[in-house]
């Protein structure tokens, strides 16, 4: 089974974060980048995944600040390939623009499945392997907690609230959004990371130029505001019932027709 | 006296021995190298000292450490009696050259011979005593680590003292017989004068039976020999032969420094760790100090070396390919007290983080020890916090500690993560600050740019990131202009004491109580309120056992004016918190009794005290929490504050416990 596991660089959280001047971002600069942890969950999976079934795993990352790192640790684990796509990056990329960059590399790649962390601390529209999927015109099932081998294609495990849990086979190509790994991401020694640097050279190549608007801009970002304090309600059921109905009314939260 | 049957039996006997040695010695020979034969002149020297003066055992327990010295010195001297005996198969009155009766040294020997053969029955009566009535418990292993030594018999050290006793026995026979036989002759009784125990025995034998009993007596002595030779290469008496090269061969690096990894065959034995192997004699002596042992965890230092000579000879069969279990590996605080203790030179602690060092590369270890390792390596500090808030702790002063990176300093301050990082370290990383500061010393401190110094880290078998570490702070300290620098944590100064200078050059370190006690004495630090508190003191492993700074503390107690009351176990004898070599990021709730909170109990068994002083911050943090779960009546207090007490600096105006307020 061949297997591609894009990975993301996303923000440090120990550190302490900044606005940028206008206000609609992190200030980028200063900060330390480190590989997104849902991502990380992806790649353990495809290496379990392989370790069961066979094939390859191939992680591709796009050039952002200490990809390098993300990615020579992933052959460290146990990547067969790595692939780094370059071009000028530095200000972050929206998921639209990811996964057009991504999906016209994929298209020149054999593959049969793509594993991908289903969202990131930095992600504003958390979609990177929906559109994908779209973009490649394959299955996609997303908030997975286990792929195994199964009749030639692969199961996925999907969880739901309450404890519900999902099964799903899928047969041809598709996309897998991870939510979690069934081992937890398995430790890779420095030597190890060091090792693959010597030894295994990063497969380079120019990003693809693409137009993806994402649709959605930011206009404020900001540290969360305390509100006006919470209004405890008493009383019995029917009086608490009505008050809900009278805030509801007060703010114009539902709109009643006439 | 029968040459032709001595002589079969001595070449049967040799023969024997020599196969079975020879194969020993095959399998030593194909072990992997190890670099052992450099400063023979030192080499001699520590041979002199621990394995011919016996200096671990006349210095360790009593009266055990005795009885064994004087069974080894015996050893030494009945290997002229030994060739004595055999010689006579040949020549009935043979006696080696120069040690004839009538001779100085011939004289002095046969003296020598005679008072010690008896103290060697006393010793070995006691060693029987000891293995049969009394059932001292280093004999019977360590539960529930040593189940396994528990289970076997214990008939092959019995065996071997009565055939200790069997050869002083047909010794002592054949001689009394000979003084019988050749009664009157000069010669003899020249020896009678000299051999008063002989001489005793003499008279309980008859005449008619003196010429059987030299008989008697010489195949008594000789055959036990033979038997005893070809048993000890078969047995934990195989030291006999391999303790002295052993010692020998031990390591001359600081007791701090780590080998690196063979990059060929990291796992593979060297032939110094399969002398080791079978150099244990099964004392106990590494088991009955090992606090993981105490604590009740799976490893058990003499266990270990069991278990991997068994599995190196082949003597018990494999269940899977894990000699030692990673549990086991995973239990050692690498606190050293297993190799301070072995008396014949065995390395237990490189040992185990070799087997670490297959683990880490594996993967295999607990979450925590996990998330552990990945925060050094991204953010260089075991707190997985941003290095920018490394110097946050400084906050709270009102002056600035100088960057050393901008101005020079005489002393580089290595602060380390606990003191930088834990709530109750930075108090007092503060209070050291202030004191510091007010008696106008040049000190600063690498701010963000100082990483965790990686002595932990290559303790737990991370070399890879150990290396990464120390070259960040080699960066570092490139970066900055000072002239020593000085830590307040014994881990890190371990390391960069022993360690770094392998990587680069170095400046001199120091443990701040050594620094402080310096100031003090050359009266830079003027003290004007001596404290009169009772305080026991806590040696750190890595300062007092690893780096024998155990004096700088006691006189710094003893100038601020604390009466101090020392534990059982102290100085480079003291007993580990249970901290060290990455066990503070792994779980310990499976252990029966912390060390710590063992610690403090022995504290606690003192009577009347004020405090526990600490000079380690891990300690701080270890001691603080086994007090309260223990709930005793002093507190466990770094030792700065009296310092900053006998000062007169301390601004709130309380005073500590055992002052006349």
């Amino acid at each position: 089974m061949q297997i591609i596991v894009p990975m993301q660089q996303t923000v440090d959280l120990v550190e302490e974060l900044e606005l940028n001047d206008d206000g609609t971002g992190v200030e980028r600069e200063y900060l330390k980048f480190v590989a997104n942890e849902w991502d990380e969950q992806a790649l353990e999976e495809a290496l379990l995944l392989k370790e069961a079934a066979g094939g390859s795993v191939t992680v591709v990352g796009i050039d952002e600040t200490d990809v390098d790192g993300t990615l020579f640790s992933a052959l460290a684990k146990g990547a067969d390939r790595a692939v780094k796509l370059t071009g000028d990056f530095e200000n972050g990329i929206s998921s639209h623009q990811r996964a057009a960059i991504l999906a016209a590399w994929l298209g020149t790649q054999e593959f049969d499945l793509v594993m991908v962390g289903v969202q990131s601390p930095e992600d504003l529209d958390g979609q990177t392997g929906v559109i994908l999927a779209n973009l490649l015109d394959t299955a996609h099932v997303s908030v997975a907690i286990g792929v195994e081998p199964h009749e030639g294609g692969v199961k996925v495990r999907q969880e739901f609230g309450g404890g519900t849990v999902h099964e799903l086979a899928l047969s041809g190509r598709a996309v897998v959004g991870v939510q979690a790994a069934t081992a937890a991401p398995r430790y890779v020694s420095i030597s190890r990371v060091r090792a693959a640097m010597q030894d295994s050279p990063l497969e380079t190549l120019p990003a693809a130029d693409v137009d993806a608007p994402t649709g959605t801009t930011v206009r404020r970002l900001y540290a969360p505001e305390s509100s006006s304090h919470a209004e405890m309600l008493e009383g019995d059921a029917d009086a608490v019932a009505a008050r809900i109905l009278e805030i509801v009314r007060e703010r114009g939260i539902v709109k009643e027709l006439s | 006296m029968s040459p032709i049957a001595f002589s079969i039996a001595l070449v049967l006997a040799l023969g024997s021995f020599s196969s079975i040695l020879g194969r020993r010695a095959l399998k030593l020979f194909s072990a992997a190298p190890a670099a052992r034969f450099d400063h023979l002149g030192e080499r001699l020297k520590i041979t002199a000292i621990y394995a011919f003066g016996q200096k671990k055992f006349l210095r360790g327990e009593q009266p055990a450490g005795l009885m064994h010295a004087f069974i080894f010195w015996g050893f030494m001297t009945l290997g002229l009696t030994v060739v004595t005996l055999f010689g006579r198969a040949f020549d009935a009155d043979f006696y080696i050259p120069l040690l004839h009766p009538g001779q100085p040294l011939g004289d002095a020997y046969t003296l020598l011979r005679d008072v010690i053969q008896v103290t060697v029955v006393i010793a070995v009566t006691y060693a029987l005593y000891r293995r049969l009535i009394q059932h001292t418990p280093r004999l019977f292993g360590f539960q529930p680590a040593e189940k396994r030594l528990h289970d076997e018999p214990h008939w092959e050290g019995i065996l071997i003292l009565f055939l200790i006793l069997g050869i002083m026995g047909g010794s002592l026979i054949h001689e009394g017989a000979r003084l019988v036989l050749f009664a009157g002759e000069h010669r003899t009784e020249t020896e009678r004068g000299w051999e008063p125990v002989s001489n005793l025995v003499s008279h309980l034998i008859p005449g008619s039976a003196a010429h059987t009993m030299t008989y008697v007596g010489f195949w008594m002595h000789n055959l036990i020999v033979l038997t005893f030779l070809n048993l000890l290469p078969l047995s934990k008496h195989f030291h006999i032969i391999t303790a002295i090269p052993n010692v020998f061969f031990g390591s001359l690096r600081p007791r701090g420094q780590l080998s690196k990894p063979d990059p060929g065959k990291p796992d593979d034995f060297t032939w110094k760790q399969v002398l080791d192997m079978y150099s244990c004699t099964e004392c106990g002596r590494c088991s009955a100090v090992c606090p993981a042992t105490a604590s009740g965890s799976p490893l058990a230092p003499r266990q270990l070396i069991l278990d991997l000579r068994d599995d190196f000879l082949g003597r018990t069969e494999r269940t899977d390919d894990k000699i030692v279990s990673d549990e086991v590996l995973w239990s050692c605080t690498t606190c050293m007290a297993c190799v301070e203790a072995c008396p014949v030179g065995i390395e237990h602690v490189p040992t185990i983080i070799q087997g670490r060092r297959k683990l880490v590369d594996q993967g295999a270890m607990e979450p925590m020890l996990q998330d552990t390792l990945q925060n050094f390596a991204q953010q260089g500090n075991s707190y997985g916090k941003s290095s920018r808030m490394r110097a946050r702790w400084a906050k709270g002063l009102d002056f600035k500690i100088p960057d050393a990176r901008k101005e020079h300093v005489k002393y580089l301050w290595f602060v380390g993560d606990f003191a930088s990082f834990d709530e109750r370290s930075q108090e007092a990383s503060r209070r050291i600050a202030k004191i510091l500061h007010h008696a106008g010393v040049s000190f600063g401190m690498l701010y963000e740019a100082e990483r965790n110094a990686g002595n932990d880290v290559r303790r737990i078998g991370e070399e890879g990131l150990f290396e990464l570490l120390v070259e960040q702070n080699m960066e570092a300290f490139a970066g900055a202009e000072f002239d020593a620098i000085f830590t307040t944590d014994p881990h890190s100064l371990n390391t960069l004491k022993n360690e770094y200078s392998e990587f680069g050059e170095m400046k001199p370190v120091y443990h701040y109580t050594e620094l402080l006690v310096e100031l003090i004495e050359s009266g830079e630090i003027a003290l004007s309120e001596p404290v009169g508190s009772k305080v026991t003191y806590h040696d750190p492993c890595y300062l007092a056992r690893y780096n024998r700074i155990t004096d700088a503390p006691r006189r710094l107690l003893g100038a601020v004016g604390a009466e101090l009351l020392e534990m059982p176990r102290n100085g480079t004898n003291t007993f580990c918190c249970g901290a060290g070599g990455g066990r503070i990021w792994m779980d310990d709730s499976k252990l029966v009794e912390r060390p710590s909170e063992q610690r403090v109990k022995e504290a606690a068994a003192l009577g009347d005290l004020d405090y526990f002083v600490v000079t380690c911050p891990k300690d701080l943090a270890m001691y603080s929490d086994a007090a309260a779960t223990v709930g005793v009546d002093f507190q466990v207090l770094e030792v700065s504050a009296l310092v900053e007490q006998a000062m007169g600096l301390r601004d709130d105006g309380a005073v500590l416990a055992g002052d006349a307020a």
